[in-house]
């Protein structure tokens, strides 16, 4: 039964809409095909396509036929009595101490022991020769140990990065990492390069639009308009404009990614290379993804795969972060990148579908809560929701938080949008009671602002 | 006067992305400055209580993202404003060039009854900067807000020093509270029901014949 579950719908492999056509990553040739996992994507193929999925399908929320018993007590929770149980849970949470979050909070025994189990079961899941990935995802969904990489390696797995069998890993790693920086040396140009252009603060020149053999421009951008002095949208001297703009935004974004953080903000020389790593990334997926580009809030999304890949005491991964982070934000994208996209705004797959998905499934569940927030209070979900959905819940938490909800997401045998959907319907639900006693403005506030709440019981609503 | 109806007053902020639109507003509503908020994506909702010749107001700001893409989104966050506020950066020409398009937008998507007449208020933000580094002159800035048709109230202010903020906002409340007045004299600049687009586009028409 469990293995009928996880077999990955149909729709994951729905191919691209034709006008996107172009969101295609790197290299030409395919390799790494068929290693007969069930995961969305097979090893290897971020550096090929996207697989954008959408979201189309009825079946999204439908639970599976007579599932185990934790998704008996899931559909009760989420069908029944979970308003009330998540309202009456709401308080008692909210005063309890999570260990974690403050650092020097009261940690009981019973904790340190479950946490013991928790990180054996993680280690003797990726010991093995060949990796289960439906326990994986029934381990991760319960939380990953933030020590030892396990999380970074877990996520690889979970995202196909890494393939199932252990004896390939090394292979695969080095043929990736290989591929990484061949398209980052084919397509970015370098940043000694970059720093140089900044500060002579010019504009295009003969040797950028010209003689630079391996610049961007010349190998993936130039169209038939390639004129200096044509002004058309494919232009190479406006492409080259639009890219300049691009790096700017990416530059003005990663600044403020978590700025709180020592990790990605200030002026150390860790900081900045964190930033330098990610803007490598964010550009790369740009160019290779014209019709999306960078938008506001993929820094984002990017931020936790990045942190997790690059901490890993392993020196080895950790210094090769970029690249795997790379590869991962496009496998993770792929589930949600019509939601980027402009001109899908109004399709099925587009971000405002997936919005009034939200809201049906928070009718389904709750129709009282439902009629109040869209109707009494007109809180539509594009006002609160947009920024849950694109981002994932990046900007919502603070970081362990994200780390832990990540952990479920990415465990979901049913996919990342699926489980974010419900994560996003479980929040309004926590929060029922002072929803319905509130008007539009304290509402909207509330839900702009979600209130710290125990991530645990959060995250056990929806199952 | 006193016993009127407690007033809502909407007010949308546009800008390209970096222009400061989140920190004038919360220099505006939290008295606060920091330099590192993060990106504003979709839109960000605050308000304020404001006291208008004895009128007592809350203004509803809409802070929203500056990247292109978000602005087909635009559209939930525009309808029923009573005042936009374009935001741009002294330090940068291309967030100044950008307002024709930010306010064209803004008219195409909220779709006020009367575009001529609807209040924009101008934000030249980043002052403290100083003079060398400043690549708008205020003199551009007033022509442009004045080329407009109706002359466009403009300010230059500081979000950091808290310069001009203030008397920004209560320009822009009395100009939000003046459109919301004029709408209640006529059918309801907007149309009542949001949701019924045809409905609204009927209305409007037959309010054009009159």
């Amino acid at each position: 039964m469990l293995k009928n579950k996880l077999k990955i719908p149909d729709k994951t492999r729905k191919p691209f809409p034709d006008r996107l056509g172009s969101l295609v990553i790197g290299f030409d040739y395919r390799d790494g095909e068929n290693v007969g996992s069930d995961v969305a994507l097979e090893f290897g193929e971020e550096l090929e396509t996207i697989q954008p999925k959408g979201f189309g399908s009825d079946r999204e929320f439908e639970e599976p036929d007579g599932g185990v018993e934790a998704e008996c007590v899931q559909e009760e929770v989420l069908t029944g009595g979970g308003a009330a149980a998540a309202a009456a849970g709401e308080t008692e949470f909210r005063a309890r101490q999570r260990p974690g979050r403050e650092g020097s909070g009261h940690v009981s025994v019973l904790e340190v022991i479950a946490a013991d189990e928790k990180r054996s079961d993680v280690e003797y899941e990726l010991s093995q020769e060949e990796i289960n990935l439906e326990k994986l995802q029934r381990i991760a969904s319960k939380g990953l140990p933030d020590e030892g990489g396990l999380r970074a390696t877990t996520w690889k797995l979970l995202l196909g990065y890494l393939p199932p069998s252990r004896n390939l890993w090394q292979k695969e790693l080095s043929e990736n990492r290989l591929k990484y920086a061949k398209l980052k040396g084919d397509l970015l140009i370098s940043p000694s390069e970059f720093a140089r252009r900044k500060i002579l603060g010019f504009g295009p020149c003969e040797t950028e639009a010209g003689s630079d053999v391996d610049g961007p421009l010349r190998r993936h951008q130039i169209s038939q308009e390639d004129h200096p002095l044509s002004l058309g949208k494919a232009s190479v001297w406006n492409q080259y404009f639009e890219n300049t703009e691009v790096a700017e935004q990416i530059d003005r974004d990663l600044q403020r990614t978590h700025p709180d953080m020592k990790f990605f903000s200030g002026e150390t020389v860790i900081s900045r290379r964190h930033r330098e790593a990610m803007r490598n990334i964010l550009l790369l997926f740009a160019k290779l993804n014209p019709a999306i580009r960078y938008v506001q809030g993929m820094n984002e999304v990017l931020a936790p795969i990045y942190y997790v890949f690059s901490t890993d005491p392993n020196e080895q991964n950790a210094a090769n972060a970029e690249a795997d982070s790379f590869s991962c934000f496009v496998r993770l994208l792929g589930d949600s990148v019509d939601h980027f996209c402009q001109q899908l705004d109004n399709s099925s797959v587009g971000i405002l579908s997936t919005l009034s998905r939200l809201s049906e499934l928070l009718k389904t569940n709750d129709e009282e809560l439902w009629r109040h927030l869209e109707f009494t209070t007109r809180v539509e979900p594009q006002f609160y929701a947009f920024r849950w959905i694109t981002l994932l819940l990046t900007q919502e938490f603070s970081f362990q938080s994200i780390l832990r909800i990540w952990d479920s997401l990415l465990g979901n045998p049913f996919g990342v949008q699926d489980m974010l959907l419900r994560v996003c319907c479980a929040m309004l639900l926590c929060m029922k009671s002072r929803l319905l006693s509130g008007d539009f403005i304290a509402n909207l506030k509330l839900l702009q602002h979600y209130p710290d709440i125990n991530i645990e019981h959060l995250l056990q609503m929806p199952f | 006067m006193s016993q009127r109806k407690k007033v809502l007053l909407k007010v949308i902020i546009l800008g390209d992305s970096g222009v400061g639109k989140t920190s004038l507003m919360n220099q505006y509503v939290n008295k606060k400055f920091s330099t590192s908020y993060k990106a504003t994506i979709g839109a960000d909702f605050l308000t304020k209580e404001l006291l208008i010749d004895d009128r007592t107001v809350t203004l509803q700001l809409w802070d929203t993202a500056g990247q292109e893409r978000f602005q087909s989104l635009g559209v939930a966050f525009y309808r029923g404003a009573d005042c936009c506020v374009l935001v741009y950066d002294v330090t940068t020409p291309k967030s100044f060039d950008t307002l024709d398009s930010w306010r064209d937008e803004f008219l195409i998507q909220a779709s006020p009854r009367d575009p001529e007449s609807f209040p924009f208020v101008v934000l030249g933000n980043k002052t403290d900067v100083g003079e060398e580094r400043r690549a708008v002159s205020a003199k551009k800035a007033g022509q442009w807000c004045q080329s407009n048709g109706k002359q466009m109230p403009y300010f230059e202010t500081s979000a950091k020093d808290n310069l001009n903020v203030e008397q920004a906002f209560e320009v822009i409340a009395r100009q939000a509270l003046a459109q919301e007045e004029s709408e209640d004299f006529g059918d309801g600049g907007f149309g009542g029901d949001v949701l019924d687009v045809n409905g609204m586009m009927e209305r409007e028409n037959s309010s054009c014949a009159c």
